[in-house]
């Protein structure tokens, strides 16, 4: 049996100790909002955090989470419910297209703010380009970065 | 305009089938285990039950993850990481038409067994900028057993 | 009741007036007025998913519900896949209907053949039939009747907005507020000329009296049918035209969005499959030995076409799939490779010489004006297969079991999703049940239904539920690929440089038929035609379809005239559009958003395109930096007139969107082939466009005719591609005729 901590929660689950953490979370956990996009961590869509930081889920065994805490895309909201303010900020810009990478999106997001609450349009840029959104929503994500940030939203895309 | 213009988004263009065929069952169907019975502790190859043999069958099960990066036949191409056939013994770096990272190209490793096992622990570690960011074993038997099934890959 | 063709006798003689009413009764195609739920009455299959709370909710039709809390849900038959359908369709009921936007509840309508779309099927079957204002009971019920038997009940072709939205869920929204006003006006003893709507209120100003929707809910539904409900024009609009935001956003930030490959069954168990590299070919054998031996393993079959592991969880499945060697049978596609596909095209091209091929349109004596030309012009165009790469991976859930079966998964039409399940197992259409979930992007690959029909096939061999995933190198090797294609060009212009013959033969044509044509540009003489060439690949429809080759081989060309006439690209183009206003606006309000003309640094370059595409014209302008040893794209300008855009932030999103799946496709996208094989396999050889890569984008939007809607999903693709060749064009000299940009070298 492996012990986790998931979204300040201990659970218990019964598996192969290499079974990525990215299988474990959705199908053992039944949390379906970590997505599978590619296995071998070039999408980003797997995204969780691993004490604070992000890993690519689909990639890194659930042995490597014992003793630390995973955060998933329904554990970043507060306690009562409230969004992140990356969230709302997503939501004000109206971001997510079919929505499939937003999960890992987010989670990049608001790992890279926890980390840098200021950061420059190229620490953007570094933090997220692991991340691929096939309905190409690049520009709204930057905006809603900065938004969350407390900066100016930019003009990357103006209608 | 006819009616038997292709319709744009359906590259199927069905009609609704009356009592069609059902679609082929299987050729061939091995049941392992009902959903609900307990699972089986995990039984040796077929083949004969060295030792040695096991190792190189748990390596060969262990690989498994490993090929959706890598290739272990001869001749098999690259993927998202080289092909490993007889890389046990090579210098690092040498896989045609693979574009390893500079980290690894540079390194003047020899691929021996102690070598490999230091950097399937930790890739990233071993060679920073190593293209493969997935796929380390943390697990020392595991990879021991891996490092026996590439020793084994050997022209027959 | 009023004497309109409402009364005539339904095709179905056993409804009543009160029941469905069928094919050919209705106001402008699939949409039933004024329907009531009542025992027996075949829409009470529909009612669990519709009624909730009991007998005083009345079901007004078919579109539209209002329950007793004076809540409007639309239902709508489409899918959402990421082109906010399901809002910008609400938005054109609720507008009509008078709704109050923040009480406007949506659902999607479940797969049955109820829902068809007849709006598409007209405008695919009968495109070119001009049906005069809504009323043809005759040919709607044709067409309803033709649609209902080809299960059209889907999303794709930018059709949702401009058919559907067009005519039906603005009809539905306008009847049934008639039908409510007309059920308070026999209330109130009042004219209903009288009475208003706001807001989901009914109102009298004259004696002060006001009621929500719902008390007059039930009696609307008695009403009759309005013979011609009366639809907004557009200074009328108060929903339309807003920026709504999407219904599915919040859920899709806080990771409870459902998505085909997050379903849910007690009870599952899961599938990895491999199914034949090569087309046509079969498993010959396969040696599972170790596969039978790793943790997790439930069953192993060999399907024919395809090998399968079924195991406790999906990671185990594959880990046991990788251990399989598998050897297939040879098949004629066998020796597919790259240079073989292309010398093919070639041969076929070259064997249609000047008379062979197909023709699609002519006009004036082409041949006769090319010889005669003072500037000639010729040159051949490449693009490769593509990959639809949707980011949720290929996969279906079914389980079969005592004569039914429960499907689920994204799909761009359910119906047709549902019957194909049928097909595969066995089982008639009504015995399945079809459970769609969002896209996880479609772009044409989930209107195919191989994914269902493989999912079932194993469903039925075990017996539970079963989820099939397929891995990204799965879903890269099994797509059904945009088709590659070569096009020739003769151009000939006349001493003063204007266009008077233009020639072209292409391998290729899918849809839309218009695709190689340029009937808005002004040339004297036209000769289009087509050669089709076999080939061994499974092909499909990829955003845009045949406008993502043609805009890309039309704009290049057109640009290659330009410059054999001296002329700008923008102002030659302005010389062929000459007289139509409404192109000419598209066209000049991009120019004039870029600033064209005006002086750019050193290597940098800005390049046009012209494409009109689903009903909606489209020009972009992109400025590229060549400076490095790649092209970088600064910004992309967009004027895009849909017609009316019904939700700006959405269409505009929509141009993004477009602008970002086809420059990741001008710029990467290429699926080669060797041996039979595609080649490609995960994003680390089928690279993506990233943040970092994304161009600034700026879009104009045009309403340049509010009852002719175009589409919003793919328009916006077809220009990327020209407009990113000919600005590298302008800042370097060289011209691109091959895609992608990844073959050629710009150090």
């Amino acid at each position: 049996m492996i012990k986790l901590n998931i979204n300040g929660q201990a659970r218990e689950v019964d598996v192969d100790p290499a079974t990525p953490i990215l299988w474990v979370v959705r199908e053992n956990l039944d949390m379906t909002g970590t997505k599978f996009g590619c296995g071998i961590a070039q999408c980003g869509a797997c995204t969780v955090h691993l004490d604070g930081k992000p890993v690519r889920s689909c990639s890194t065994p659930v042995s490597a989470a014992e003793g630390k805490a995973i955060t998933t895309i329904e554990g970043i909201a507060g306690e009562d419910g409230t969004l992140h303010r990356v969230q709302q900020a997503w939501i004000e810009a109206q971001v997510p297209q079919c929505g499939y990478c937003q999960s890992g999106q987010i989670m990049a997001a608001t790992a890279l703010l926890q980390k840098n609450p200021a950061p420059t349009d190229a620490q953007i840029d570094a933090a997220m380009a692991g991340h691929v959104c096939r309905c190409g929503m690049y520009n709204r994500i930057r905006q809603a970065i900065r938004a969350a940030a407390g900066q100016p939203a930019g003009t990357e895309t103006v209608a | 305009m006819t009616l038997a213009r292709p319709l744009a988004c359906l590259s199927l263009f069905m009609l609704p089938a009356c009592g069609a065929d059902p679609a082929p069952g299987p050729v061939e169907q091995m049941v392992v285990r009902e959903p609900d019975a307990a699972p089986v502790a995990i039984a040796a190859a077929a083949g004969n039950d060295s030792p040695a043999s096991a190792l190189i069958a748990e390596g060969k099960a262990a690989f498994a993850n490993c090929s959706v990066c890598h290739t272990a036949e001869q001749g098999a191409g690259n993927r998202a990481g080289p092909n490993l056939f007889g890389i046990v013994g090579q210098p690092a770096g040498r896989a045609a038409g693979f574009a390893y990272s500079d980290g690894l190209k540079t390194s003047g490793i020899v691929w021996t067994a102690a070598e490999l096992d230091r950097f399937i622990a930790n890739p990233a570690g071993r060679i920073p900028g190593t293209k493969m960011i997935a796929g380390g074993i943390s697990d020392a038997a595991k990879r021991q057993a891996v490092i026996a099934y590439l020793e084994s890959l050997t022209a027959s | 009741m009023s004497g309109t063709a409402t009364d005539s006798p339904a095709k179905k003689g056993k409804w009543t007036r009160r029941a469905f009413i069928g094919a050919g009764v209705v106001a402008g195609g699939a949409l039933v007025v004024g329907v009531a739920v009542r025992q027996g009455n075949p829409i009470d299959r529909l009612s669990p998913l519709l009624l909730t709370s009991g007998e005083d909710e009345q079901l007004l039709n078919a579109w539209v519900k209002v329950d007793a809390d004076n809540i409007v849900t639309a239902v709508i038959p489409h899918v959402e896949m990421g082109q906010g359908v399901y809002t910008a369709l609400a938005q054109m009921l609720a507008d009509e209907m008078d709704a109050d936007w923040n009480k406007v509840r949506i659902i999607e309508a479940p797969a049955d053949k109820q829902y068809v779309s007849d709006s598409i099927g007209r405008d695919f079957l009968l495109p070119d039939l001009e049906v005069p204002a809504l009323f043809e009971p005759t040919v709607a019920g044709g067409i309803l009747e033709l649609a209902q038997a080809m299960g059209l009940q889907f999303t794709g072709g930018s059709y949702s907005v401009r058919a559907t939205g067009q005519r039906a869920m603005r009809t539905a929204g306008a009847a049934a507020r008639e039908m409510l006003v007309a059920a308070a006006a026999s209330e109130w003893q009042v004219p209903a000329s009288e009475i208003t709507t706001a807001d989901s209120m009914i109102l009298h100003a004259g004696s002060g009296k006001s009621e929500p929707f719902s008390k007059f809910a039930l009696a609307a539904a008695e009403q009759g049918l309005p013979a011609r409900p009366r639809l907004k024009s557009p200074e009328n609009y108060r929903i339309m035209g807003q920026p709504k935001a999407r219904h599915d956003i919040p859920e899709k930030v806080d990771g409870s969005a459902i998505f085909g490959i997050d379903a849910r069954v007690p009870g599952m168990k899961y599938a990895a499959v491999r199914a034949a590299p090569v087309v046509g070919a079969t498993v010959e054998s396969m040696d599972a030995t170790t596969a039978r031996t790793m943790p997790g393993v439930l069953q192993i079959l060999n399907m024919g076409d395809f090998v399968a592991v079924v195991a406790d969880g999906y990671w185990q499945a594959q880990q046991a799939l990788n251990s399989i060697d598998t050897k297939y049978s040879k098949t004629e596609a066998d020796s597919l490779d790259q240079d073989a596909i292309f010398a093919r095209y070639a041969r076929y091209l070259d064997e249609a010489g000047e008379d062979g091929g197909d023709m699609e349109t002519e006009e004036g004596d082409a041949a006769k004006g090319f010889a005669e030309a003072a500037i000639k012009v010729e040159a051949e165009y490449k693009v490769p297969f593509l990959a639809h790469a949707t980011m949720e991976p290929m996969n279906c859930t079914a389980w079969v079991r005592d004569g039914k079966c429960d499907v689920w998964s994204g799909h761009q039409a359910p119906v047709n999703a549902r019957q194909a399940a049928a097909d595969a197992a066995g089982l008639s259409f009504e015995d399945v049940t079809y459970h769609n979930a969002y896209l996880g992007g479609g772009f044409g690959r989930r209107s195919e239904s191989d994914n269902i029909v493989m999912a079932t096939r194993i469903a039925k061999a075990t017996g539970y539920p079963v989820k099939m995933i397929w891995s990204r190198e799965e879903d890269m090797a099994q797509d059904h690929y945009r088709p590659s294609a070569t096009s020739r060009f003769r151009g000939g212009l006349d001493k003063d440089g204007k266009a008077v013959s233009w020639s072209n033969i292409h391998t290729h044509l899918f849809d839309p038929k218009d695709a190689p044509t340029v009937p808005y540009y002004n040339i004297a003489s036209y000769r289009i035609r087509k050669v089709d060439v076999p080939m061994q690949l499974r092909l499909g429809p990829w955003r845009s379809v045949d406008h993502s080759q043609h805009g890309f081989f039309i704009e290049s060309f057109v640009d290659e005239m330009a410059h054999a006439a001296g002329k700008d690209g923008y102002a030659f183009r302005r010389e062929l559009l000459a007289g139509s206003a409404r192109h000419l606006k598209v066209l000049d309000t991009a120019a004039k958003m870029s600033g064209w003309g005006s002086a750019l640094p050193e290597r940098h370059g800005r390049g046009i395109a012209f494409v009109p595409s689903f009903g909606s014209i489209v020009a972009q302008i992109a400025e590229v930096d060549m400076s490095g040893p790649k092209p970088k794209v600064k910004k992309v300008y967009v004027a895009a007139d849909p017609g009316f855009v019904i939700n700006p932030d959405g269409f505009t999103a929509q141009m993004e969107s477009a602008i970002a799946y086809g420059l990741t496709a001008a710029l990467y996208g290429e699926i080669t082939l060797g041996d039979g094989k595609v080649r490609q396999s995960n994003f680390h050889d089928y690279p993506m466009l990233r943040i970092n890569e994304m161009p600034a984008v700026e879009v104009a939007l045009i309403n340049g005719d509010h009852e002719r809607l175009g589409g919003g999903g793919e328009p916006g693709l077809p220009p990327i591609a020209p407009a990113v060749t000919n600005a590298i064009f302008a800042a370097t000299g060289t011209r691109i005729r091959e895609l992608p940009l990844s073959r050629h070298n710009f150090a």
